[in-house]
């Protein structure tokens, strides 16, 4: 390279970057994968500030609609933070430990069941898109095009559910903080990647922020006395929105991907 | 020209911030990142399906052996947001993949890179490897 003069190294670079570009913009002009979506606060040359303030809804609640994704995948192996071992009874530190030495091989979506809560909210290049409307909150999950209903018109948690793979959900605002409770669970999906269990006693609070209009926070609390002696806390999580795009569809193919597992073809 | 530039930064934002990409099974589960493979052969079958991505290759040994190899990759969607598209590679084209073996020894591998033969394109293949 070092035969090279500047401008013809300059001129390299330029090749490259416009190959780049044709890369790039083929696909993109062609999906909803870049599509400006109104109502996005924007900087004087037209990009999205993710720094503006959060929305409000008419009456003065911060809106949490938006596309979200965990901005990485910290939380995804352990929910409570790196490192960190949260008391279980002994059956469930068993199984804990099974998955974690079968190194996931048995995890629930591997047949194309859902991922627990929240872990279907953690996996980074999968996003979520929320919708805030007056009575309720939906969460639509891309991957297996999953969704969830946080009910908040006043409604308590039903008594006696069937369970539910995603449980039953309210939510009310404290000041600035949407908190849901959620309860209701079939037992089957892990709290995470790494393989926390849960039982149908399981209640989960979740307290939402949205700092800007970029940003949304999650503090979770697991409350599983079945499973765990006290009360446990995830690390607080961060997801960053997705501008101007939209979600894809994403449906689980008939288990196509489990022929391949073992060597299969 | 700045539309398209912007469309590019946004594009490489993600597929930079894409990374780790696997939901659906565990990559440590199935793969060993101490076996890296490099191999070059010739695109038989693409199958562009949730929840991954597979496509096979013919590779020839040096004995003229041929041997079908399957690749996984991220999902259509990861990979869509990484700038491939259902056409990026088709059957016959020539290939040379990055990645790491099936842990089980199989001719099976997960992708981290995809190079084309004929335009000498080198497209991320949103692996799991990491996560």
């Amino acid at each position: 390279m070092a035969f090279l003069t500047d401008a013809a190294k300059r001129w390299r670079v330029s090749i490259a970057a416009m190959a780049m570009l044709f890369v790039m913009a083929g696909p993109a002009s062609a999906q909803w994968l870049n599509v400006p979506l109104p109502g996005t606060p924007r900087t004087p040359d037209g990009k999205p500030n993710l720094m503006a303030p959060a929305p409000k809804t008419p009456d003065g609640k911060p809106d949490l609609s938006g596309i979200w994704h965990a901005d990485d995948g910290r939380y995804l192996q352990n929910l409570a933070g790196n490192g960190v071992e949260v008391p279980m009874h002994p059956w469930a530190a068993a199984l804990y430990k099974e998955r974690m030495d079968s190194l996931g091989r048995d995890k629930p979506q591997v047949r194309c069941l859902p991922h627990g809560v929240p872990d279907a909210m953690l996996v980074t290049a999968i996003p979520f898109k929320i919708v805030q409307t007056p009575n309720e909150l939906m969460v639509l999950y891309e991957e297996f095009n999953q969704y969830r209903q946080i009910f908040t018109d006043g409604r308590t948690l039903p008594e006696d559910p069937n369970p539910a793979w995603f449980g039953y959900s309210i939510g009310k605002w404290e000041g600035n903080t949407f908190v849901a409770e959620r309860a209701g669970f079939k037992e089957g999906t892990w709290l995470d990647n790494g393989g926390h269990p849960h039982t149908d006693a399981l209640h989960i609070t979740e307290r939402y922020r949205r700092p800007n209009f970029g940003t949304l926070e999650l503090d979770v609390a697991i409350d599983d006395p079945k499973a765990y002696p006290k009360a446990w806390k995830a690390a607080t999580i961060h997801f960053k929105l997705l501008p101007d795009t939209e979600l894809i569809e994403h449906l689980c193919e008939n288990e196509k991907d489990a022929v391949h597992l073992g060597g299969g073809k | 020209m700045r539309t398209t530039l912007a469309v590019f930064v946004a594009g490489l934002g993600l597929l930079l911030s894409a990374g780790p990409a696997l939901a659906h099974h565990a990559f440590a589960a199935e793969y060993d990142a101490k076996k890296p493979i490099n191999l070059t052969g010739t695109v038989t079958k693409l199958e562009w399906a949730n929840p991954h991505t597979w496509f096979y290759v013919d590779v020839k040994d040096d004995d003229g052996k041929v041997t079908n190899w399957g690749f996984e990759m991220g999902s259509p969607n990861v990979l869509l947001r990484a700038g491939w598209t259902r056409n990026s590679m088709k059957p016959g084209e020539v290939v040379t993949v990055e990645g790491s073996r099936a842990r089980d020894g199989s001719t099976n591998g997960n992708v981290k890179a995809v190079t084309l033969a004929s335009t000498g394109q080198r497209l991320f293949a949103a692996s799991s490897q990491g996560q």
